[in-house]
């Protein structure tokens, strides 16, 4: 039976090409596909599979204007995450992918972009911040809020002094308990919000955090009259399939939502009904 | 429960030994009974010790230690913690040795009440304890639940820890696995059963085989709080189903102290 | 529209001789008024008057366990062949909640991203359905639903009058089975029959009091917050028995194997259910669906509600199953009547 080669279940292979202990928990992964690009939107994710160990969905963390490969920030959380950190340059890993619906790009072109991310939230959010970074000129005014609980939870902490020092990025980064050398801000993410000057008419905020954190943050931008179509969101579910079927990642919302194909990247307007962000 | 170690990773096969306390080595003799997979698991570890098939003795370090049977007096309990150290990973396997199994029937009685009915009047001479499962005496890596176990998960165990990947005991009744192997009901044949209390994992054999679940694999951790509603249907007692649960499962108890 | 006709006494000989040509899987009478789809080799040995069996002929779209993926890590680079076990088979005397059952799996796994195990195995599969006369019991609700009719899904679809059974031809597949059998055509006086038993229908099957099919999307709309679900949430045992016997539940799981070479290995897919304890849990801890009510909640939606959304059905086929097996008396047609109740 050769139809069944053309099976979705079928793996590309990958080959680690860098990586990068990031933090205790964190490690990050650039990543080759022998069959070329990954092709992926911001704000899409990946099934990587460790043969023999099962599979795990990943937000692929790169801008695809960075062509050649992809990257991955993975949080040592389940048993194959926790697997993956123990991996490094020429291992192999198998990708199905890119899944789900990325960020409204299209939709946001043209307006003014406020980032917010909480801890490992940065992650998928980079895909986005960086495609806008390259592609600086069709937004308007850009902000990136980032929030961790402690100074050495920071991630992409080079790559965020780059941010810092652009002349075309307005940066704050808050964090929930100080370390002797930190010098920036202590107090929750949210604390943020009230600094930045929103215009309602023409601003997307794209907030990406653990789901107790959408609740205040959420609250903050409706303070701002930002309209609920306007705040983005990168829900959190089990994706084990991405294809919309096993029904790991359903959301309890009277429309029928499957995280991995309807999303993660929703409006506020669209979710809001849902039991839990 | 879940696991998690290191790999066993040695230049050697890993050194693997097996031992027993207070059971029937019924778990012990599942593992003679593997058949073919048993060549292949003996191509991938090296038995030191297995009392019911070899003789021989290692006084090095295990890589991996199989512990069958509950611990009920001190000695057991020493020796226990001898063996868990020199054991770099520990898998309890068997109803004994995971959850106390029958042997934690003792503790419904009063210990002296127990010896003397035993060993008769001389029976502060032989030291006994109240029965405990092996977690509840050390550190416990991985455990294959089931009187006796299901041979099947002891190789996806084992393998599991020779790659140092944790393995969670599957916590969903056994009706779970029972339904996907179209079994008749055995309520609807008129027989109390334990499997919509009971963790699955062993594929339902039982009752595959036609007998009912006792639930030697343990309470599942979140069960059904109204059992009346359970077992009404069928016009049974709730006490009638804790009854039959503490043949398997009276060593919980020290669980929830 | 093309009809023939099978005698009775010849049923025999119509397994033994599709029997020769591939695998037939009928309902097998397993003891306690409980059938199941089984291999058989004879009429003698199928119950043609059954009640649902323990699990639907959904087993054969989707098996229980089923391999994926093979692969083998002996290189440093993984090798791996996606694999598929699909035999030529016919399923005899499927009742039509069990037809409804496979149209709407159909439906879901053929959606983009399309399921090639699921698509490749069905267009193996001869469907011979079997009309009911009656209910089969009192925890059917086929009427409500629509589906104590046929509504398609079948290759050849028989109906019993009396001393024989009419059979629909309903796909050029079936038109050449019957044809190689050298079954006659039906006659006037067959037609006529088959007319009065569907006449005789229309009052055993009369619409269930209490649950007008018509307003439930009206009364799901509403029903999130309901009480209902927390009083079924205090009897579930989450077993999973609801969602493993029903015709239209299809969650399922994945998981790796490596053999004991410890090189190479598989990949399966396991049915699974929304009822059990972690299934919407996520590894850094947070469980999205942890209430026992919330699950009972799920399935009912994910019958009533959500499908109608996407597949303009419902998805509940009536055939009682999930009542039947329930451990905690759980009833879905009493669990409709007290939505409907609550709404008014």
């Amino acid at each position: 039976m050769t139809e069944i080669q053309n099976s979705n279940w079928k793996l590309r292979k990958g080959q680690i090409i860098a990586a990068k202990q990031m933090t205790a928990t964190e490690k990050w992964f650039d990543i080759k596909l022998e069959d070329g690009d990954l092709d992926h939107e911001p704000g899409q994710f990946v099934q990587v599979e460790l043969y023999g160990i099962g599979e795990a969905p990943i937000s692929v963390c790169s801008s695809p204007t960075r062509r050649g490969s992809f990257e991955l920030t993975v949080r040592a959380a389940g048993r194959l995450t926790k697997h993956m950190q123990g991996m490094g340059v020429g291992d192999w890993l198998g990708i199905r992918g890119p899944f789900g619906k990325p960020f409204p790009v299209k939709l946001m072109t043209g307006n003014d972009l406020l980032f917010v991310a909480g801890g490992l939230g940065i992650a998928p959010l980079r895909s986005l911040i960086n495609y806008v970074i390259d592609n600086r000129r069709e937004f308007g005014k850009v902000d990136i809020l980032l929030g961790c609980k402690t100074p050495t939870d920071m991630l992409f902490g080079s790559e965020i002094a780059g941010w810092q020092k652009r002349l075309d990025v307005n940066f704050s980064c808050t964090v929930d308990r100080t370390a002797p050398d930190w010098k920036g801000n202590v107090g929750l993410i949210t604390s943020l919000i009230p600094g930045v000057t929103i215009n309602p008419e023409k601003t997307f905020a794209v907030v990406v955090g653990p789901p107790i954190m959408y609740k205040f943050v959420i609250a903050e931008l409706l303070k701002k009259r930002l309209p609920e179509r306007q705040i983005i969101l990168s829900l959190e579910r089990h994706m084990k399939c991405g294809m919309g079927k096993c029904g790991h990642c359903q959301i309890d919302h009277p429309k029928n939502y499957y995280c991995c194909k309807d999303g993660p990247t929703f409006t506020y307007e669209e979710v809001k009904e849902s039991k839990k962000l | 429960m879940k696991t998690e170690n290191k790999p066993v990773t040695t230049a050697a096969k890993p050194k693997v030994a097996f031992f027993d306390f207070a059971s029937c080595e019924g778990c012990q003799l599942q593992i003679t009974n593997l058949g073919e997979s048993l060549l292949d698991i003996l191509g991938a570890i090296d038995v030191v010790e297995f009392r019911e098939a070899i003789s021989e003795k290692w006084d090095g370090d295990y890589d991996v230690v199989f512990i069958e049977g509950s611990i009920g007096d001190p000695h057991a309990e020493e020796r226990l913690k001898k063996i868990r150290a020199r054991a770099k990973v520990l898998i309890a396997y068997g109803a004994c040795a995971c959850t106390g199994g029958v042997n934690g029937m003792k503790n419904s009685f009063q210990i002296d009440e127990i010896r003397a009915s035993v060993y008769g009047k001389d029976y502060k001479l032989f030291a006994s304890t109240a029965t405990k499962a092996v977690h509840q005496v050390v550190k416990v890596d991985y455990s294959i639940n089931g009187c006796p176990i299901y041979a099947p998960e002891l190789v996806e165990v084992l393998k599991h820890a020779l790659r140092g990947l944790p393995y969670t005991v599957p916590d969903n009744p056994v009706c779970s696995e029972c339904k996907l192997n179209e079994n008749v009901c055995m309520y609807e044949r008129g027989l109390a059963c334990l499997g919509p209390w009971t963790k699955a994992g062993c594929n339902s054999w039982c009752v595959n085989n036609g007998n009912i679940c006792y639930g030697c694999r343990g309470e599942v951790s979140n069960p059904a709080k109204n059992a009346n509603d359970v077992i009404g249907k069928y016009n049974l007692k709730p006490e009638l189903i804790k009854a039959k649960f503490d043949m398997y499962n009276k060593c919980k108890e020290a669980d929830a102290k | 529209m093309n009809y023939h006709i099978l005698k009775k006494d010849e049923l025999d000989g119509f397994v033994k001789k599709l029997a020769k040509k591939m695998k037939v899987y009928a309902p097998v009478a397993k003891g306690h008024d409980n059938f199941a789809f089984e291999e058989v080799a004879s009429a003698g040995e199928i119950a043609l008057s059954y009640i649902p069996t323990i699990l639907p002929p959904k087993k054969y779209f989707m098996p229980q366990r089923e391999k994926l993926l093979d692969f083998d890590l002996t290189g440093g680079k993984p090798a791996d062949r996606a694999v598929l076990d699909a035999p030529e088979l016919a399923i005899f005397a499927v009742h039509t909640c069990d037809l409804a059952g496979i149209q709407c799996l159909n439906m879901v796994f053929s959606e983009k991203p399309r399921d090639y195990n699921y698509i490749l195995r069905k267009e193996k599969i001869f469907i011979i359905g079997l009309e009911c006369l009656k209910y089969c019991d009192g925890n059917a609700g086929c009427a409500m639903v629509g589906n104590h009719n046929p509504n398609g899904g079948y290759d050849l679809f028989f109906t019993d009058l009396g001393d024989r059974f009419i059979i629909h031809v309903n796909t050029q597949k079936g038109e050449e089975l019957v044809e190689n059998m050298g079954l006659a055509k039906a006659a006037a006086a067959d037609m006529a029959a088959l007319d009065k038993v569907r006449e005789g229908k229309k009052q055993a099957f009369a619409t269930e009091p209490g649950a007008d099919p018509k307003k439930l999307p009206e009364v799901f709309a509403r029903a999130m917050e309901s009480k209902i679900w927390h009083e079924l949430g205090a009897r579930c045992v989450s077993c999973g028995n609801c969602t493993n016997v029903c015709p239209t539940c299809y969650c399922f799981d994945m998981a790796d194997t490596i053999n004991l070479d410890m090189k190479t290995g598989f990949r399966t897919r396991t049915w699974d259910s929304c009822q059990f304890e972690t299934f919407a849990a996520v590894a850094g801890g947070e469980n999205f669906r942890e209430e026992r009510a919330n699950r009972q909640r799920h399935r009912f939606y994910r019958k009533f509600k959500y499908p109608l959304d996407k597949f303009y059905r419902s998805f509940c086929t009536g055939c009682g199953r999930c009542t039947r097996t329930c451990m905690a008396k759980i009833s879905l047609k009493d669990t409709l009547k007290a939505l409907v109740a609550e709404h008014k």
